[in-house]
Protein backbone atom coordinates (compact mmCIF):
# COMPACT_ATOMS: atom_id res chain seq x y z
CA UNK A 1 0.00 0.00 0.00
CA UNK A 2 0.85 3.55 -0.45
CA UNK A 3 0.17 6.82 1.32
CA UNK A 4 0.90 10.23 0.39
CA UNK A 5 2.48 12.48 3.49
CA UNK A 6 3.97 15.23 3.94
CA UNK A 7 5.04 15.15 0.49
CA UNK A 8 6.81 11.88 0.71
CA UNK A 9 5.25 8.51 -0.18
CA UNK A 10 5.96 5.97 2.10
CA UNK A 11 5.40 1.94 0.97
CA UNK A 12 3.49 0.27 3.52
CA UNK A 13 4.05 -3.38 3.84
CA UNK A 14 0.31 -5.48 3.93
CA UNK A 15 1.80 -7.85 6.67
CA UNK A 16 3.56 -5.90 9.07
CA UNK A 17 1.98 -2.64 8.76
CA UNK A 18 5.53 -0.98 8.64
CA UNK A 19 7.04 1.57 6.69
CA UNK A 20 9.13 -0.17 4.05
CA UNK A 21 10.97 2.66 1.99
CA UNK A 22 10.21 5.96 1.38
CA UNK A 23 10.02 6.34 -2.44
CA UNK A 24 9.46 9.66 -2.68
CA UNK A 25 12.82 10.06 -1.08
CA UNK A 26 14.78 7.77 -3.51
CA UNK A 27 13.35 9.58 -6.07
CA UNK A 28 14.31 13.43 -4.56
CA UNK A 29 18.00 11.47 -3.64
CA UNK A 30 18.75 9.56 -6.76
CA UNK A 31 16.54 10.58 -9.90
CA UNK A 32 19.07 13.25 -10.92
CA UNK A 33 22.23 10.50 -10.37
CA UNK A 34 20.25 7.81 -12.00
CA UNK A 35 19.87 10.35 -15.03
CA UNK A 36 23.44 11.29 -15.81
CA UNK A 37 23.77 7.28 -15.70
CA UNK A 38 21.34 6.75 -18.43
CA UNK A 39 22.09 10.21 -20.20
CA UNK A 40 26.20 9.13 -20.38
CA UNK A 41 24.85 5.70 -21.85
CA UNK A 42 21.96 7.32 -24.43
CA UNK A 43 23.58 10.93 -25.06
CA UNK A 44 19.37 12.03 -25.20
CA UNK A 45 17.48 13.40 -22.14
CA UNK A 46 14.08 12.14 -23.34
CA UNK A 47 15.61 8.42 -23.63
CA UNK A 48 17.28 8.89 -19.77
CA UNK A 49 14.62 10.41 -18.40
CA UNK A 50 12.36 7.48 -19.84
CA UNK A 51 14.73 5.08 -18.41
CA UNK A 52 14.78 7.03 -14.88
CA UNK A 53 10.68 6.67 -14.79
CA UNK A 54 11.13 3.38 -15.53
CA UNK A 55 13.39 2.37 -13.23
CA UNK A 56 11.35 3.80 -10.51
CA UNK A 57 8.63 1.80 -11.78
CA UNK A 58 10.61 -1.23 -11.23
CA UNK A 59 11.00 -0.28 -7.99
CA UNK A 60 7.59 0.17 -7.10
CA UNK A 61 6.36 -3.05 -8.65
CA UNK A 62 9.06 -4.89 -6.38
CA UNK A 63 8.53 -3.10 -3.17
CA UNK A 64 8.11 -5.88 -1.11
CA UNK A 65 11.99 -7.29 -1.81
CA UNK A 66 13.40 -3.89 -1.19
CA UNK A 67 14.35 -4.06 2.34
CA UNK A 68 16.47 -7.16 1.22
CA UNK A 69 18.46 -4.60 -0.57
CA UNK A 70 22.46 -3.46 1.30
CA UNK A 71 23.22 -1.10 -0.93
CA UNK A 72 20.47 1.55 -2.51
CA UNK A 73 22.29 3.60 -4.12
CA UNK A 74 24.85 0.93 -6.30
CA UNK A 75 21.84 -1.10 -6.76
CA UNK A 76 19.73 1.62 -8.35
CA UNK A 77 22.38 2.56 -10.22
CA UNK A 78 23.60 -0.78 -11.43
CA UNK A 79 19.82 -0.99 -12.28
CA UNK A 80 19.48 2.85 -14.71
CA UNK A 81 22.91 1.31 -16.61
CA UNK A 82 21.24 -1.97 -17.38
CA UNK A 83 17.97 -0.26 -18.61
CA UNK A 84 19.95 2.48 -20.48
CA UNK A 85 22.36 -0.47 -22.48
CA UNK A 86 18.84 -2.52 -23.11
CA UNK A 87 17.46 0.74 -24.80
CA UNK A 88 20.78 2.20 -26.67
CA UNK A 89 20.00 -1.45 -28.18
CA UNK A 90 16.48 -0.14 -29.64
CA UNK A 91 17.20 2.83 -30.95
CA UNK A 92 19.33 4.77 -33.55
CA UNK A 93 22.15 5.59 -31.76
CA UNK A 94 23.94 7.00 -34.71
CA UNK A 95 21.49 9.90 -34.87
CA UNK A 96 20.92 10.85 -30.80
CA UNK A 97 24.83 11.57 -31.06
CA UNK A 98 25.08 13.71 -33.91
CA UNK A 99 22.43 15.98 -31.93
CA UNK A 100 24.68 15.17 -28.40
CA UNK A 101 27.45 16.48 -30.32
CA UNK A 102 25.62 19.57 -32.16
CA UNK A 103 24.52 20.36 -28.44
CA UNK A 104 28.16 20.47 -27.16
CA UNK A 105 28.81 23.02 -29.46
CA UNK A 106 29.22 26.72 -28.10
CA UNK A 107 26.20 28.53 -30.05
CA UNK A 108 28.18 31.92 -29.65
CA UNK A 109 31.00 30.29 -32.38
CA UNK A 110 30.53 31.10 -36.38
CA UNK A 111 28.47 28.74 -37.98
CA UNK A 112 32.12 27.04 -39.79
CA UNK A 113 33.60 26.62 -36.57
CA UNK A 114 30.37 25.54 -35.19
CA UNK A 115 30.72 22.63 -37.71
CA UNK A 116 34.32 21.66 -37.13
CA UNK A 117 33.57 21.57 -33.59
CA UNK A 118 30.90 19.00 -33.70
CA UNK A 119 32.42 16.97 -36.23
CA UNK A 120 35.79 16.41 -33.84
CA UNK A 121 32.97 16.06 -30.69
CA UNK A 122 31.03 12.99 -32.91
CA UNK A 123 34.52 11.84 -34.06
CA UNK A 124 35.35 11.45 -30.30
CA UNK A 125 31.61 9.83 -29.26
CA UNK A 126 32.26 7.36 -32.39
CA UNK A 127 35.60 6.48 -31.12
CA UNK A 128 34.17 5.76 -27.22
CA UNK A 129 32.05 3.73 -28.47
CA UNK A 130 34.70 1.65 -30.53
CA UNK A 131 36.46 0.85 -27.39
CA UNK A 132 36.54 -2.48 -25.61
CA UNK A 133 33.50 -2.89 -23.47
CA UNK A 134 34.95 -2.91 -20.27
CA UNK A 135 36.97 0.39 -21.01
CA UNK A 136 34.22 2.16 -22.55
CA UNK A 137 32.02 1.40 -19.53
CA UNK A 138 34.42 2.73 -17.09
CA UNK A 139 35.30 5.70 -19.08
CA UNK A 140 31.20 6.85 -19.24
CA UNK A 141 30.55 5.75 -15.70
CA UNK A 142 33.92 7.83 -14.71
CA UNK A 143 32.30 10.74 -15.95
CA UNK A 144 29.65 10.93 -13.31
CA UNK A 145 30.85 13.06 -10.75
CA UNK A 146 29.02 11.48 -8.15
CA UNK A 147 30.51 8.12 -8.92
CA UNK A 148 33.57 7.34 -6.81
CA UNK A 149 36.14 4.62 -8.00
CA UNK A 150 34.53 2.48 -5.54
CA UNK A 151 31.03 2.49 -6.11
CA UNK A 152 32.06 2.23 -10.04
CA UNK A 153 33.67 -1.15 -8.44
CA UNK A 154 30.72 -2.03 -6.92
CA UNK A 155 28.62 -1.52 -10.15
CA UNK A 156 30.67 -2.77 -12.99
CA UNK A 157 31.66 -6.24 -9.95
CA UNK A 158 35.18 -5.23 -10.50
CA UNK A 159 38.21 -4.55 -8.00
CA UNK A 160 38.91 -0.50 -7.60
CA UNK A 161 42.12 -1.00 -9.19
CA UNK A 162 41.14 -2.68 -12.29
CA UNK A 163 38.70 0.27 -12.85
CA UNK A 164 41.76 2.62 -12.60
CA UNK A 165 43.54 0.78 -14.86
CA UNK A 166 40.47 0.76 -17.11
CA UNK A 167 40.30 4.12 -17.15
CA UNK A 168 43.67 4.75 -17.58
CA UNK A 169 43.56 2.43 -20.66
CA UNK A 170 40.45 3.86 -21.95
CA UNK A 171 41.50 7.13 -21.99
CA UNK A 172 45.29 6.28 -23.22
CA UNK A 173 43.41 4.10 -26.12
CA UNK A 174 40.71 6.44 -27.22
CA UNK A 175 43.44 9.56 -27.24
CA UNK A 176 45.77 7.24 -29.70
CA UNK A 177 42.68 6.70 -32.20
CA UNK A 178 41.61 10.12 -32.20
CA UNK A 179 45.12 11.43 -33.10
CA UNK A 180 46.01 7.77 -35.26
CA UNK A 181 42.71 9.60 -37.30
CA UNK A 182 44.53 12.62 -37.67
CA UNK A 183 41.00 14.60 -38.05
CA UNK A 184 41.57 16.54 -34.62
CA UNK A 185 44.03 19.26 -35.06
CA UNK B 1 47.59 15.56 -28.24
CA UNK B 2 46.46 18.59 -26.85
CA UNK B 3 43.67 18.40 -29.16
CA UNK B 4 42.41 15.15 -28.88
CA UNK B 5 42.51 15.20 -24.74
CA UNK B 6 40.64 18.84 -25.29
CA UNK B 7 37.51 16.94 -27.20
CA UNK B 8 37.69 13.85 -24.79
CA UNK B 9 37.42 16.07 -21.38
CA UNK B 10 34.63 18.34 -23.61
CA UNK B 11 32.42 15.31 -24.10
CA UNK B 12 33.08 13.65 -21.16
CA UNK B 13 32.23 17.32 -19.32
CA UNK B 14 28.87 17.38 -21.33
CA UNK B 15 28.02 13.83 -20.63
CA UNK B 16 28.40 14.76 -16.63
CA UNK B 17 26.67 18.57 -16.39
CA UNK B 18 23.30 16.76 -18.41
CA UNK B 19 20.66 18.01 -16.84
CA UNK B 20 17.63 16.48 -16.18
CA UNK B 21 14.23 18.48 -16.98
CA UNK B 22 12.45 20.25 -14.03
CA UNK B 23 9.71 18.03 -13.70
CA UNK B 24 10.98 14.88 -13.71
CA UNK B 25 10.63 13.75 -9.79
CA UNK B 26 7.23 15.45 -9.99
CA UNK B 27 6.41 13.25 -13.13
CA UNK B 28 7.86 9.93 -11.45
CA UNK B 29 6.21 10.35 -8.16
CA UNK B 30 2.81 10.97 -10.10
CA UNK B 31 3.56 7.68 -12.48
CA UNK B 32 4.61 5.78 -9.16
CA UNK B 33 1.73 7.03 -7.25
CA UNK B 34 -0.41 5.73 -10.02
CA UNK B 35 1.39 2.07 -9.85
CA UNK B 36 1.24 1.80 -5.95
CA UNK B 37 -2.28 1.84 -6.08
CA UNK B 38 -2.39 -1.44 -8.13
CA UNK B 39 -1.63 -4.71 -6.64
CA UNK B 40 1.56 -5.43 -7.33
CA UNK B 41 2.95 -8.15 -9.42
CA UNK B 42 3.89 -10.21 -6.79
CA UNK B 43 0.45 -10.28 -5.31
CA UNK B 44 -1.05 -11.14 -8.81
CA UNK B 45 0.98 -13.55 -9.30
CA UNK B 46 -0.29 -14.80 -6.36
CA UNK B 47 -3.70 -15.11 -6.77
CA UNK B 48 -3.14 -16.82 -10.30
CA UNK B 49 -1.64 -19.71 -9.01
CA UNK B 50 -4.44 -19.84 -6.20
CA UNK B 51 -7.09 -19.83 -8.79
CA UNK B 52 -5.35 -22.15 -11.10
CA UNK B 53 -4.78 -24.86 -7.58
CA UNK B 54 -8.07 -24.30 -6.80
CA UNK B 55 -8.92 -25.83 -10.59
CA UNK B 56 -6.65 -28.47 -10.65
CA UNK B 57 -8.09 -29.58 -7.26
CA UNK B 58 -11.86 -29.52 -8.71
CA UNK B 59 -10.48 -31.17 -11.38
CA UNK B 60 -8.53 -34.18 -9.48
CA UNK B 61 -11.95 -34.69 -7.45
CA UNK B 62 -14.43 -34.57 -10.62
CA UNK B 63 -11.96 -37.34 -12.11
CA UNK B 64 -11.41 -39.27 -8.87
CA UNK B 65 -15.04 -39.48 -8.01
CA UNK B 66 -16.16 -40.12 -12.06
CA UNK B 67 -13.28 -43.22 -11.78
CA UNK B 68 -14.52 -44.47 -8.46
CA UNK B 69 -18.75 -44.60 -10.06
CA UNK B 70 -16.96 -46.04 -12.70
CA UNK B 71 -15.67 -49.70 -10.83
CA UNK B 72 -18.60 -49.37 -8.45
CA UNK B 73 -21.63 -49.30 -10.14
CA UNK B 74 -22.89 -52.50 -8.95
CA UNK B 75 -22.80 -50.89 -5.28
CA UNK B 76 -24.71 -47.58 -6.78
CA UNK B 77 -27.27 -49.63 -8.33
CA UNK B 78 -27.84 -51.81 -5.37
CA UNK B 79 -28.48 -48.86 -2.77
CA UNK B 80 -30.66 -47.41 -5.71
CA UNK B 81 -32.48 -50.76 -6.10
CA UNK B 82 -33.10 -51.18 -2.92
CA UNK B 83 -36.55 -50.13 -1.54
CA UNK B 84 -37.09 -47.49 1.10
CA UNK B 85 -39.53 -49.51 2.83
CA UNK B 86 -37.03 -52.65 2.99
CA UNK B 87 -34.52 -50.03 4.34
CA UNK B 88 -36.73 -49.25 7.37
CA UNK B 89 -38.06 -53.15 7.78
CA UNK B 90 -34.42 -53.63 8.92
CA UNK B 91 -34.06 -51.18 11.42
CA UNK B 92 -34.08 -52.58 14.72
CA UNK B 93 -37.28 -52.70 16.75
CA UNK B 94 -35.58 -50.36 19.32
CA UNK B 95 -35.44 -47.95 17.00
CA UNK B 96 -38.85 -48.15 16.73
CA UNK B 97 -40.05 -47.91 19.73
CA UNK B 98 -37.80 -44.84 20.49
CA UNK B 99 -39.51 -43.00 17.56
CA UNK B 100 -43.43 -44.07 18.87
CA UNK B 101 -42.27 -42.93 22.20
CA UNK B 102 -41.02 -39.28 21.15
CA UNK B 103 -43.81 -36.23 19.98
CA UNK B 104 -43.63 -36.17 15.99
CA UNK B 105 -40.76 -32.94 16.21
CA UNK B 106 -38.20 -33.74 18.67
CA UNK B 107 -36.80 -30.92 20.28
CA UNK B 108 -33.02 -32.10 19.81
CA UNK B 109 -32.09 -34.92 17.77
CA UNK B 110 -31.61 -38.62 20.12
CA UNK B 111 -28.53 -40.38 19.85
CA UNK B 112 -29.08 -44.17 19.09
CA UNK B 113 -26.40 -46.85 20.04
CA UNK B 114 -25.77 -48.33 16.01
CA UNK B 115 -26.04 -52.23 16.43
CA UNK B 116 -22.71 -53.83 16.77
CA UNK B 117 -20.96 -54.44 13.36
CA UNK B 118 -20.20 -58.47 12.76
CA UNK B 119 -17.36 -59.12 11.92
CA UNK B 120 -17.08 -59.64 7.88
CA UNK B 121 -13.64 -60.34 6.68
CA UNK B 122 -15.03 -60.76 2.84
CA UNK B 123 -16.50 -57.49 2.02
CA UNK B 124 -19.52 -57.31 -0.56
CA UNK B 125 -16.95 -57.17 -3.97
CA UNK B 126 -14.77 -60.22 -3.20
CA UNK B 127 -18.08 -62.27 -2.13
CA UNK B 128 -19.60 -61.33 -5.54
CA UNK B 129 -16.33 -62.67 -7.34
CA UNK B 130 -16.10 -65.97 -5.79
CA UNK B 131 -19.89 -66.72 -5.94
CA UNK B 132 -18.95 -66.51 -9.81
CA UNK B 133 -15.52 -68.44 -9.20
CA UNK B 134 -17.50 -71.30 -7.65
CA UNK B 135 -20.14 -71.53 -9.38
CA UNK B 136 -20.43 -74.76 -11.96
CA UNK B 137 -19.77 -74.69 -15.27
CA UNK B 138 -22.07 -76.05 -17.89
CA UNK B 139 -21.61 -76.82 -21.54
CA UNK B 140 -22.11 -74.54 -24.01
CA UNK B 141 -26.03 -74.26 -25.55
CA UNK B 142 -25.60 -75.51 -29.45
CA UNK B 143 -25.06 -72.89 -31.33
CA UNK B 144 -26.43 -72.22 -34.86
CA UNK B 145 -24.95 -72.70 -37.54
CA UNK B 146 -22.11 -70.11 -38.64
CA UNK B 147 -22.23 -68.37 -42.26
CA UNK B 148 -18.73 -69.98 -42.64
CA UNK B 149 -19.76 -73.45 -41.74
CA UNK B 150 -23.13 -73.25 -44.33
CA UNK B 151 -20.34 -72.53 -46.79
CA UNK B 152 -19.20 -74.83 -46.66
CA UNK B 153 -21.33 -78.06 -46.05
CA UNK B 154 -22.60 -75.93 -49.34
CA UNK B 155 -19.03 -76.84 -50.94
CA UNK B 156 -19.10 -80.44 -49.71
CA UNK B 157 -21.95 -81.51 -51.04
CA UNK B 158 -22.68 -80.39 -54.28
CA UNK B 159 -26.74 -81.75 -54.62
CA UNK B 160 -25.14 -84.84 -56.14
CA UNK B 161 -28.15 -86.98 -56.39
CA UNK B 162 -26.27 -90.27 -55.21
CA UNK B 163 -23.84 -88.54 -52.94
CA UNK B 164 -27.38 -87.07 -51.13
CA UNK B 165 -28.86 -90.38 -51.53
CA UNK B 166 -25.99 -91.99 -49.69
CA UNK B 167 -26.26 -89.34 -46.43
CA UNK B 168 -30.14 -91.29 -46.35
CA UNK B 169 -29.68 -93.81 -44.14
CA UNK B 170 -32.52 -95.34 -45.48
CA UNK B 171 -31.81 -95.06 -48.88
CA UNK B 172 -28.18 -96.08 -48.26
CA UNK B 173 -29.68 -99.50 -46.76
CA UNK B 174 -31.83 -100.03 -49.27
CA UNK B 175 -29.31 -99.92 -52.20
CA UNK B 176 -26.67 -101.79 -49.74
CA UNK B 177 -29.87 -104.69 -50.02
CA UNK B 178 -30.49 -104.31 -53.65
CA UNK B 179 -26.29 -104.89 -54.55
CA UNK B 180 -26.48 -107.83 -52.09
CA UNK B 181 -29.47 -109.21 -53.83
CA UNK B 182 -27.51 -108.53 -56.98
CA UNK B 183 -24.05 -110.13 -56.08
CA UNK B 184 -26.45 -113.00 -54.96
CA UNK B 185 -28.05 -113.50 -57.78
CA UNK B 186 -25.24 -112.85 -59.75
CA UNK B 187 -23.09 -115.66 -58.06
CA UNK B 188 -26.09 -118.49 -58.13
CA UNK B 189 -26.06 -117.62 -62.22
CA UNK B 190 -22.48 -118.20 -62.10
CA UNK B 191 -23.36 -121.35 -60.19
CA UNK B 192 -25.75 -122.85 -62.49
CA UNK B 193 -23.37 -121.80 -65.42
CA UNK B 194 -20.67 -124.18 -64.07
CA UNK B 195 -23.28 -127.26 -63.42
CA UNK B 196 -24.57 -126.76 -67.51
CA UNK B 197 -20.85 -126.99 -68.67
CA UNK B 198 -20.08 -130.35 -66.22
CA UNK B 199 -23.11 -132.06 -67.71
CA UNK B 200 -22.43 -130.95 -71.25
CA UNK B 201 -18.56 -132.25 -71.01
CA UNK B 202 -19.99 -135.45 -69.10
Amino acid sequence: MASVAGGSLILFSTESAQPEIDVAALVEMYSRLLFRVAHSVLRSRVEAEDVVQDLFVRVIERRRSLHAIRNMRVWLVRIAWNLALDRRRRIRPEQIDESFAESLTASTLPADERLFEAERMKAVLREMERLPRAERRVLLLSAIEELGTAEIAQVLGRSESAIRALVFRARTRLRERLEARGGLR
Amino acid sequence: MKNSEEAIGKVLAGLRDSEASPDLERRILAVIEERASRPSVATSRWAWSVALAGMVAACLFFAITAAYRHEHPSTQARRSAVPADSLSANRPEKETQIASLLPHEPIAPIKTVAPERKANPINTEDAVLLREMRAPSHPAPVAPLTNEEKLLLRAVHLGDPQVTAMLDPEERARQDVESEAEFQKFVEQSGKDVQESNQTTE
